[in-house]
């Protein structure tokens, strides 16, 4: 079978009987699957992917994120995660099973405004997504800058096995620390940050050329001299 | 002949009776929304905006198992002949009201619970057939947030003038004629989701105007499209 | 619509900010006085009398004149009325809430009106029908479309750009008492210029954006007329603001006005009103 790909829009037919349970980003009336989204949608036999190019970032469990504490109560943390509901950072995460209110001050580890890398233990649709720092590579986030891309471009930063990003990475000798919910953190010195960061715009702009990963490499080379 | 027609078919401003006013949509015009649209339809200039879904506040006005839509149409002071006050009038409200309707039908609700999506939508300056212009820019901007969306909905409304059943009333022709009637609709679902009237239409010319209607929303369909493809695949290689 | 609350700005950005402000030097890469990218276009709205929209980098405004006649105030039966009022979108921001303009959007119709007011940029008394009975009314209303900093400059930009391009239908009543009509300009004497800054420490930045304005100590708008004279200021934000600092405003805001106007004046050519 030969692999089509096409552009999508909210309403358009994808498929006039298929089986089964609808892909994400789509759904069925009757036997017919039709997209809820603007995107690509890639067709192979029987199966239906579709790539959306817009939209919200949904939390799944075990997703690495990076959020900002945006408040806190006696017993957790309320962090923004860039998607629909705040999430939590229960208090106990951090200070282990015998924290106490009484003891232990919340502000003395994150306080309004810090950002943090954290991974997503529970999330369903009827509660917010819970948080954990207690693995490698999570917690506090000390020094880089915070840039913004289209969750759903997050997979062409990465690249292929993390290609995009080394590119990225070696051009402008910084480190990029990547959610998946959209937020990147980029360390590393001031003029690699900015030209980072503009690497980063590029394909927030043009994430579904082919040829991106050209442009990057061109921009990158032309802007570091 | 009567006044708005002439003898050659012709209408004021120069249409044919099937013929609709020319219509440009911009996508993404406002950088701090999560979606947004501008279109010009006629001289109708409305942008339409969208944030969320979102955290409800109040909480009490989150429901367990959908978002809720909330939504809000107003007027430009200088959008209008006479300056128009700009706390929000009855019209204003009602028109709010069957926009959030009509956009309920579309979206796909069941996928954020306890969330809200607010859309608003600015009038810049009016012209006939606001609402309809209203809900196309409104579809364009949810389109452009990637919520999830049953289908597009477009909107165009029909009229009786000269007794004559005609396409996208102009305002004039909204004024003098003997009945508006706006139509939203969903293509590829085939189905209306707004749909108000008034004036006196007979039972044969009712049909005739619903026909005509989706005949002229399929129009602004081809034209939503092309802008959203524009927007989003300007530089995709198909293969 | 009401401003809900500032933003949280990530205390990473934060630091990063005020360690390029000792470099004299700005997250988005400008100089402390530089002004982000101004575009302006006039007549946009063709059921307006006069119409522009300003964008001042992100920060994005739409202003339209409407002129009506009416009663003059009692105290003034030989001026025609100037209505400034400004509204913020419930669009232009994530963090507005729908309900009636609050103290925000007012301060921002008052310093605009102000700043119009007393540059004497309308002649006022020529827009007299008849003395203590008929007036013109000319309304400035102004929607804020996106918001990203330094409102008050991008408001007072459309307002001033709209006001001189207004032409309206002048109805002068003749001597055998029939009524002449007649399409003119507004009678407009200067181009006043806003111009608006923030302090961090000690650092003076000028067209701030939303980011920096959230971790402003003061804020300034001082508006000049067309020989550089003051003629109307506000004073914001919490702190307080030194001699030298303010005389240092007064300095570069002078010297950016004047900028700004050119700007303006080209934009009003090319328009051929």
């Amino acid at each position: 079978m030969v692999l089509v790909r096409t552009k999508v829009l909210p309403g358009d037919l994808l498929h006039d009987s298929y089986q089964g349970q609808p892909p994400p980003h789509t759904y069925k009336l009757g036997n017919k699957l039709f997209s809820l989204k603007v995107g690509l949608v890639e067709i192979e036999g029987k199966e239906v992917k579709l790539i959306p190019l817009a939209g919200p970032y949904i939390p799944r469990v075990n997703d690495f994120v990076i959020g900002k504490i945006i408040d806190f109560d006696a017993f957790s943390w309320d962090v923004d995660i860039n998607s629909i509901y705040t999430a939590h950072l229960p208090a106990q995460d951090v200070f282990g099973r015998d924290f106490s209110p009484q003891t232990h001050s919340l502000t003395s580890q994150f306080k309004v405004g810090d950002i943090l890398a954290a991974k997503i233990v529970s999330y369903d649709r009827t509660k917010d997504p819970v948080l954990t720092v207690r693995d490698h590579g999570l917690g506090k986030i000390i020094n880089g800058e915070p840039v913004k891309l289209s969750p759903s471009k997050i997979p062409r930063l990465i690249g292929k096995k993390g290609s995009m990003a080394k590119i990225i990475e070696s051009k402008t000798k910084t480190k990029l620390i990547i959610g998946q919910n959209g937020i990147i953190i980029v360390q590393g010195p001031s003029e690699g940050i900015v030209l980072a960061a503009k690497a980063i715009r590029l394909i927030e702009e043009k994430a579904h050329v082919p040829s991106l990963t050209n442009m990057i490499n061109d921009l990158l080379t032309k802007e570091s001299g | 002949m009567g006044k708005l027609i002439d003898e050659n078919g012709i209408r004021l401003d120069g249409r044919r009776w099937d013929e609709i006013r020319p219509i440009t949509i911009e996508i993404g015009v406002i950088k701090n929304a999560d979606g947004s649209a501008y279109i010009e339809f006629g001289k109708n200039k409305i942008i339409a905006a969208v944030y969320g879904p979102r955290e409800a506040h109040p909480k009490h006005l989150a429901l367990p198992d959908k978002a809720i839509v909330r939504c809000r149409y107003h007027m430009a002071p200088f959008s209008t002949e006479e300056r128009k006050s700009p706390q929000p009038s009855r019209r204003e409200i009602e028109i709010s009201l069957v926009l959030r309707r009509a956009m309920e039908s579309a979206i796909f609700l069941e996928e954020y619970p306890r969330s809200i999506i607010d859309v608003f939508v600015e009038v810049l300056q009016s012209d006939g057939g606001s609402r309809c212009a209203s809900i196309t820019a409104v579809s364009a901007a949810l389109a452009d947030s990637g919520i999830s969306m049953r289908d597009l909905v477009v909107g165009c409304a029909v009229g009786k003038i000269d007794g004559q059943i005609v396409l996208d009333l102009s305002d004039y022709e909204d004024k003098e004629g003997e009945g508006d009637m706006p139509v939203a609709y969903m293509p590829n679902l085939d189905k209306i989701v707004l749909l108000q009237f008034d004036g006196i239409f007979s039972e044969e010319e009712f049909k005739k105007a619903i026909d005509l209607a989706i005949l002229g929303n399929k129009k602004v369909y081809e034209i939503l499209k092309k802008a959203l493809i524009e927007k989003y695949f300007s530089m995709v290689d198909e293969k | 619509m009401s401003i809900k609350k500032s933003p949280i700005i990530e205390n990473l950005r934060k630091t990063q900010m005020i360690e390029l402000l000792s470099k004299e030097k700005r997250l988005d890469g400008r100089s402390l006085i530089d002004f982000r990218p101004i575009i302006i276009k006039v007549g946009v709205i063709q059921k307006s009398n006069g119409s522009a929209e300003v964008s001042i980098g992100n920060t994005k405004v739409v202003a339209g004149v409407k002129v009506e006649t009416g009663s003059p105030f009692p105290d003034t039966p030989d001026q025609g009325l100037l209505v400034v009022n400004a509204e913020f979108l419930p669009f232009s921001s994530a963090l507005i809430e729908p309900g009636p303009p609050d103290e925000d959007a007012i301060e921002v119709s008052r310093v605009v009106d102000r700043g119009i007011r007393e540059s004497q940029m309308i002649d006022l008394n020529a827009l007299v029908i008849e003395t203590g009975k008929l007036v013109y009314c000319v309304f400035v209303d102004i929607s804020i479309l996106n918001m990203d900093g330094n409102i008050f400059d991008a408001a007072f930009l459309s307002a001033v750009s709209a006001l001189l391009t207004t032409t309206f239908e002048r109805k002068t009543v003749k001597g055998d008492g029939n009524i002449e009509v007649q399409k003119c300009k507004l009678p407009t004497r200067c181009i006043p210029i806003s111009i608006s800054s923030i302090t961090i420490g000690d650092s003076i930045l000028i067209d701030p954006t939303e980011e920096e304005e959230s971790v402003q100590d003061s804020r300034l708008t001082l508006t000049f007329n067309d020989e550089g004279y003051l003629c109307a200021g506000q004073k914001g934000g919490s702190m307080g603001i030194s001699r030298e600092q303010l005389f240092k405003i007064v300095e570069l805001s002078k010297a950016k006005a004047e900028e700004l106007r050119v700007l303006v004046k080209k934009v009003i050519e090319n328009a051929q009103i």
